[in-house]
């Protein structure tokens, strides 16, 4: 299968269950939402050291938040809803109800909550006040802004993380500039967030590793610099490889998200360097969704 | 399906009982088994059939046409569905309410939502005093769900609310919000004297200043409170007479209080826009 000449590779990305949030962040300006929602986002790329991956699904104007403020929605997927429990508190608490102005709302409505607000509240050392407006409880905290208002739990939702695509080509600038184009098309898709850096991925990694200490090393199948030297994937027309990961609600979401990005990873086409088009997988036996690329970009 | 609608068909001259003209009480019912159902009308059980006639049958939606000030406990426990009223009714409507809705186009007497634990009560008239408070004896007054009153009300609003919301669009009387333990309530006129006295927890919002407030508040200033702008903004989805408040963003003069009661409740008087103009 071809696209504008840029080789589909028959395979398939492997993908693993995982417990997702979604979190609207308002402030007193977009700016110091986006600042707030930055700060939460960061250290948050991969569940492999961060704990979390998380990032901004989208822009809401004011008539989309609880406040009527500018807000942003974000994305928080663990592994568990222990990791989640622990994740959401921290972060928020750091990043969220420090940053001046800010509010922190659940955006997600489920019958599973983890509590939110509920551990935050006790940072008003017994002057925070609970208010309970259309069946949903917020935090008052009395902070040195004015008030942190932030929601007392926040509902989970089971997830899907690890889709993914990769975007070979000649040139690191010629598959960064298809990598980018691809991460912009997915931003429109709902749901679905990519977590790493600008939601590029530079450094794609296996399971495991020669060292006993590390869960995940480099992918050498697919680093240029090692073709010769161990088996590769790549062919001597390729320089560079970049991956998309991308964490999704369901796997309708993850395979709109990937059709979308490849598309526009392929409107390049070989002649401005982009030559394969690939997904990762561990043969099947890592995660139960599979996403295969030449069935999704029929 | 219509709605299943009671018509009073005389002017009755004792209290009568309509607890069991709710949705819960008539769900299931046929016919034959509502009309043989039987009111308390003052001393006595009186056929439902004596005092209404019956028409419709959906018992999700109940209406009371030709109301009176004598019919009482209207709404009585119910938990989903919606009752309206055309016409005035007495005390105790919504009493021990859990949820659906009640509407009253009329007004309406004393203890409004007493012992209420959800739902929503809309009276497009005044109501007499004790709305959402507790009776004597009771440990708190409601508990949770929502009273809007489109009049005036009278002493004692909210007195020993526990939690919901009550929103007055006209005057409260006195004594409003006293021993409140948490809620919130809103009032777009003037309230009466000592407000909030006694109260432990909990908001009372006015839009004017009151002509006085009880010596056990201590002010804490003019502020700008987000808690405001997502009230107001959560205000503006629970009905048409609630646009007003759409990007709302006042600035509120603060009291926090009663000290006397180590209390942390507060009132906040609307500085920056009169709504009422």
């Amino acid at each position: 299968m071809k696209i504008n000449g840029v080789t589909i590779d028959d395979t398939f990305a492997e993908a693993f269950p995982m417990k997702a949030t979604r979190i609207i962040i308002t402030a007193m300006t977009l700016k110091w939402a986006y600042r707030a929602a930055n700060a939460l986002r960061g250290f948050a790329s991969s569940v492999i050291a961060c704990g979390c991956e998380a990032d901004i699904e989208r822009e809401l104007k004011p008539s989309e938040t609880p406040d009527g403020r500018p807000g942003i929605s974000l994305m928080i997927f663990a592994m568990s809803m222990k990791d989640l429990e622990k994740q959401i508190p921290m972060r928020v608490g750091q990043s969220i109800m420090t940053a001046p102005t800010s509010a922190c709302y659940s955006g997600l409505d489920s019958e599973v909550q983890i509590p939110m607000g509920k551990h935050l509240r006790y940072f008003g050392d017994g002057y925070q006040i609970s208010k309970k407006i259309n069946g949903r409880r917020f935090w008052r905290i009395p902070v040195m802004h004015g008030e942190f208002i932030c929601e007392d739990t926040t509902g989970v939702t089971n997830a899907i993380g690890g889709g993914n695509f990769l975007v070979l080509g000649k040139t690191s600038r010629q598959v960064l500039t298809a990598c980018e184009a691809a991460v912009e098309e997915i931003k429109k898709v709902p749901g679905v967030i990519t977590a790493f850096p600008g939601g590029i991925v530079g450094s794609g990694s296996k399971v495991g590793s020669k060292y006993d200490f590390l869960s995940a090393s480099t992918n050498e199948a697919y680093c240029p610099t090692l073709k010769g030297q161990v088996k590769s994937d790549l062919g001597d027309d390729i320089g560079s490889v970049m991956e998309i990961v991308i964490d999704g609600i369901d796997e309708k979401s993850i395979s709109e998200a990937t059709r979308v990005g490849v598309l526009a990873a392929c409107s390049f086409g070989s002649r401005k360097g982009i030559y394969r088009i690939s997904a990762g997988n561990y043969g099947g036996n890592l995660g139960p969704h599979h996403f295969h690329l030449r069935k999704i970009l029929k | 399906m219509t709605p299943l609608i009671f018509t009073l068909k005389i002017k009755p001259q004792f209290s009568l009982d309509v607890s069991e003209l709710t949705p819960d009480k008539l769900a299931k019912k046929n016919k034959t088994q509502i009309k043989s159902l039987k009111l308390n009308y003052g001393k006595k059980k009186v056929p439902v059939t004596d005092l209404f006639t019956i028409t419709g049958n959906d018992s999700e939606n109940v209406q009371i046409l030709r109301s009176c000030d004598k019919l009482v406990c209207v709404g009585q426990g119910i938990s989903h569905g919606t009752i309206e009223v055309k016409g005035n009714v007495g005390d105790l409507v919504g009493q021990h309410m859990k949820g659906g809705h009640i509407t009253v186009n009329g007004n309406a007497g004393s203890w409004v939502g007493n012992g209420m634990s959800g739902g929503r009560i809309d009276i497009t008239g005044n109501v007499e005093h004790h709305v959402g408070a507790g009776k004597p004896g009771d440990a708190f007054g409601m508990t949770e769900g929502f009273i809007n009153i489109k009049g005036s009300a009278g002493d004692r609003v909210g007195d020993r609310m526990r939690r919901g919301i009550i929103t007055i669009h006209g005057k409260a009387g006195d004594f409003c919000g006293s021993r409140m333990h948490a809620g919130t309530i809103l009032v777009l006129d003037k309230a009466g004297r000592n407000v909030g006295t006694g109260m432990r927890r909990g908001t009372i919002i006015l839009s004017k200043q009151p002509k006085h407030i009880v010596a056990t508040f201590k002010s804490n200033g003019n502020l700008k409170m987000q808690f405001l702008r997502l009230l107001f903004t959560q205000f503006v989805a629970m009905g048409k007479e609630f646009t007003k408040f759409k990007n709302f963003d006042p600035e509120v003069h603060r009291f926090s209080g009663d000290l006397a009661r180590n209390g942390k409740g507060e009132i906040l008087i609307l500085q920056t826009l009169n709504l009422k103009k």
